[in-house]
């Protein structure tokens, strides 16, 4: 047994002591390459940036002769400015890195064995726009990985060209929830184009793709896919009403207000409290009332949301709230009390309880009254305590004493 | 009579060498097995942390930042008595990096300023929110919120416990996904981002996400955050450096692979609301909610037969204080310990139980065999060893060579804790660091463990007497200390 022992010993020292070098050898290693790298980065990053401003014809011609690791620098440069420069730059970036080679070998990295190297080569061909890689990328959106598909179809989303709108909307489906919601934001940065696909494909696309689809539709805001996206107010899938709701929010044309309002009768509250929103976007007056009623929904969400709703339509909309607060319905009072409150509105009523007008006065009496009977009297006595102007603290304080005011919290 | 002459034929001594050396070799065989566990969930999370390093590279955080799809989240932070940092932290969680989020600070019947110093910071006024009591707790006092900061809300409640705070703050909380975070932590500017990324990615499986939790000591923090990494000073804080990397980066990913992670640190977590809720919230009956409340998950949804995740995600960090001090150290640790076993009281059906998957099969025998009796294997081994010592039967060559086994096992899994780090995080950039984490996981096996099982037999016996306290970890706050900020 002892021989075993001394054995495991020697064996475990061996290990801890390679560990160990191991780690220090790793990080001196690292922190070696990192100083090579940041010198040489210095050394070519002006005569790089040079050519990206306009000076020469070829950047392969500006630089002395590269060895690997610098040949690493040159390419990062080129995609660090890559990212966030446009115009004739950007143009100038894409023929340095065809001219380079860089395009050709990332292209050749994309058949690699190893998934990490392929989302590489994917992620930095779309920053080097070259559309000579479209074809390559597209057929990678069949990559058996996630995250080498989601690369391609950002990369395809880069270079802009209409043949990647198809593989596109091919795999929204995709059964990562995240890859399918980014693919569908690429789509959406791609603009009407991506949108009017869209709507040509929407029939043949799976259930899970479609909800994605709708919300692009939404954000490119065409009008082109209002149509299609009234029809699907009356879908059968919920969530597929829900976001049809939403998108036509987001088109924002007031002349969907009917149909949004015949949403707001939907059974399932998403789609109850996603109309409600989109009302509120499109601010027309005759939404005012199916709103107040809606302030009564058994939804908090969708209770919440119509007093949100009202609260962005201005005027009319405060005006309901203010009505609201005396409603028979209980929710609907805290509905109103709350939003009235996050808006400010009741601090400004506060004020007006001192002013030189008359009416402003009364209103302000009046929608305190209100808010007392409705129990809903926490921020008011905080005003009442706190408020810099002695007249306005009296004054509540009258308004705020029992037996009117219970101050609760409900159960 | 008879029992008498039974009593005096037995041979005593005989009894006794056979009892130590049958006790002797069952502790080899346990050493074994415990070590190969270890070593089997090291090489789990080595390759874990390489596939999730390759993935960090190609991270979508921006996209997660500007999406309108990103799940809002809640963020709860129960507070008692923590007027020294509750500003700071609150400041700290404002500015994070994320989307939609609101903040709610749950003021547990502070006996201090803390609900007044968040008054007098961000102008709260009492408002009239609902508090709708979708879990019982204890009654609220008042709502306050702020018009400046529309994302913050304080709830001032009587006192309830930790529990308590945080369902009242799941009551109110408005979000589908909530965060607990300590009211003692700094999160990392972009954990959000990070640790909502499961849920982006399986959002109908996904209920719960733990992130790692670091430690703050010797860090320096300016305006809620942590501006500079370096390691404590102190040893007691830098061997706990080791034990929490050695926990976090080759015990949970290890356990969260084999879909068993039992425990999310309440100091920080991302939950699904409608499930917690439907569990009952947190529960107050143990001392340890996070364990129990990620335990209760388990049983309920696979007694539901529902396919779902609970996972760890090793870069979003939250930082937090740990006891410089040995006695707070015994405090905090014996409640993990009875905490532990409270829970494990409770879900005793869930063991070897093939219902409840890997987790009744595997996960929950390995924490009785070897976190509820490990520490009395252990003294215990170390009593026997004196027994024989003194009844002459101790063979001196072969206890030296396995104590020297056992030790060098030890540093062995705390130094690959190490380089898990240094491969993949390297939060400690500076040489003298990462030297004094290889010296400190070599010398952590050498008294820092064997006192930490002593403080869980003392915790056991105070489970069995069902005593029970919280105890203060005298906190420092996160204002730099002079030495620090000096250095």
């Amino acid at each position: 047994m002892s021989e075993i022992l001394i054995r495991a010993l020697w064996v475990l020292g061996g290990v801890l002591f390679f560990l160990s070098v191991y780690i220090i050898a790793n990080k001196a290693l690292r922190e070696m390459t990192e100083r090579r790298v940041a010198w040489t980065r210095g050394e070519l990053e002006p005569k790089i940036l040079e050519y990206v401003n306009g000076k020469g014809e070829r950047l392969g011609a500006a630089l002395p002769p590269l060895g690997r690791a610098d040949r690493r620098v040159v390419e990062d440069v080129l995609l660090d400015n890559g990212r966030f420069l446009k115009g004739n730059a950007r143009d100038r970036i894409t023929a340095a890195c065809e001219d380079l080679g860089y395009v050709r070998d990332r292209m050749r990295q994309l058949k690699s064995s190893r998934w990490w190297r392929r989302a590489e080569a994917a992620e930095k061909l779309g920053t080097m726009k070259s559309p000579k890689a479209a074809a390559e990328l597209i057929a990678l959106m069949r990559d058996e990985m996630p995250e080498v598909r989601m690369r391609a179809a950002r990369a395809l989303g880069q270079l802009e060209t209409r043949s990647s709108v198809k593989p596109l909307i091919g795999t929204l489906q995709d059964p990562n929830r995240w890859s399918a919601l980014r693919i569908a934001d690429i789509l959406a940065g791609m603009g009407p184009e991506a949108a009017d696909e869209l709507v040509e494909s929407f029939a043949t696309l799976p259930a899970k793709a479609r909800v994605a689809a709708v919300d692009c539709l939404g954000r490119v805001k065409s009008h082109r896919a209002a149509g299609l996206l009234i029809k699907l107010l009356s879908d059968p899938d919920r969530d597929i009403r829900a976001r049809a709701a939403h998108s036509l929010g987001l088109i924002g044309d007031p002349n969907f207000t009917p149909d949004l309002q015949r949403a707001l009768k939907d059974p399932a509250w998403p789609v109850r409290a996603m109309a409600a929103k989109a009302l509120g976007k499109l601010g027309r007056p005759e939404a005012v009332a199916p709103l107040f009623d809606l302030l009564r929904d058994r939804e908090w969400w969708v209770r919440i949301n119509a007093a949100e709703g009202l609260r962005s339509m201005g005027d009319s909309g405060l005006a309901a709230l203010v009505n609201a607060i005396d409603s028979e319905d209980r929710y609907a009072r805290h509905a109103a009390v709350a939003t009235l409150e996050g808006a400010g509105v009741l601090d400004q009523y506060v004020e007006k309880l001192v002013s030189a007008d008359e009416k402003e006065r009364e209103a302000a009496l009046t929608l305190i009254r209100k808010i007392v009977a409705a129990e809903r009297t926490d921020h008011l006595m905080q005003a009442a305590s706190r408020h810099a102007q002695e007249k306005v603290r009296e004054q509540l304080s009258r308004l705020l004493t029992p037996p009117e005011v219970k101050v609760q919290v409900k159960a | 009579m008879i029992f008498l002459s039974i009593f005096l034929s037995v041979d005593w001594h005989e009894l006794l060498l056979k009892s130590v050396v049958g006790f002797n070799r069952y502790v080899l065989y346990y050493f074994l097995t415990l070590n190969t566990v270890y070593l089997v969930l090291f090489i789990v999370s080595l390759f874990e942390v390489v596939r999730f390093v390759r993935r960090t590279f190609f991270s979508d955080y921006q996209q997660i930042l500007k999406s309108e799809m990103t799940w809002p989240i809640s963020i709860i932070v129960p507070a008692h008595n923590e007027e020294r940092g509750i500003v700071e932290t609150v400041r700290s969680l404002l500015q994070l990096n994320y989307g939609e989020f609101e903040v709610l600070v749950v003021n547990d019947g502070s006996k201090d300023n803390t609900l007044e110093r968040l008054i007098r910071a961000f102008d709260l006024r009492k408002t009239d929110r609902i508090y709708r009591r979708t879990l019982p707790t204890a009654r609220v006092r008042g709502i306050y919120a702020s018009l400046e900061v529309p994302n913050l809300v304080v709830v001032d409640k009587e006192q309830g416990g930790k529990s308590d705070a945080l369902n009242a703050g799941i009551n109110l909380s408005r979000y589908p996904l909530f965060c607990s975070v300590d009211a003692d932590s700094v999160i990392e500017e972009n954990a959000l981002l990070r640790v909502v990324k499961p849920f982006m990615e399986h959002p109908e499986e996904m209920v719960a996400v733990g992130g790692i939790v670091r430690i703050v000591n010797g860090c320096e923090v300016r305006d809620g955050r942590v501006v500079r990494i370096s390691l404590p000073r102190k040893a007691l804080p830098v061997f706990q450096v080791v034990e929490y990397l050695r926990a976090f980066l080759s015990g949970r990913i290890g356990w969260s692979v084999l879909r068993s992670l039992l425990i999310i640190s309440g100091a920080f977590g991302l939950y699904k609301k409608s499930d917690v809720v439907a569990v009952g919230g947190y529960d107050s009956y143990t001392d340890t909610e996070d364990l129990e409340l990620v335990v209760k998950l388990h049983e309920h949804l696979k007694k539901q037969k529902t396919k779902y995740r609970i996972v760890f995600v090793p870069d979003p960090v939250c930082w937090t204080e740990v006891p410089e001090r040995f006695k707070t150290l015994l405090l905090q640790r014996n409640r993990w310990h009875r905490g532990l076993l409270q829970s494990f009281s409770r879900h005793w059906r869930m063991l070897l139980n093939p219902r409840y998957g890997v987790i009744g099969t595997v996960a929950l025998p390995y924490f009785l065999l070897f976190e509820v009796l490990g520490p009395f294997v252990e003294v215990l081994g170390y009593l026997s060893v004196i027994l024989a010592y003194f009844l002459g039967i101790l063979n001196m060559e072969f206890f030296l060579l396995f104590l020297l086994a056992a030790v060098f096992y030890g540093v062995f899994l705390s130094i690959a804790a190490v380089l898990l780090e240094e491969i993949s995080f390297r939060r400690y950039p500076a040489w003298e660091d990462l030297a004094r984490l290889i010296w400190y996981a070599v010398w952590e096996n050498v008294g820092f463990r064997q006192l930490l099982a002593l403080f869980k037999v003392k915790a056991f016996f105070d489970f069995i007497l069902r005593r029970r306290r919280w105890g203060e970890m005298g906190h420092r706050g996160f204002q730099p200390a002079p030495s620090t900020a000096s250095r």
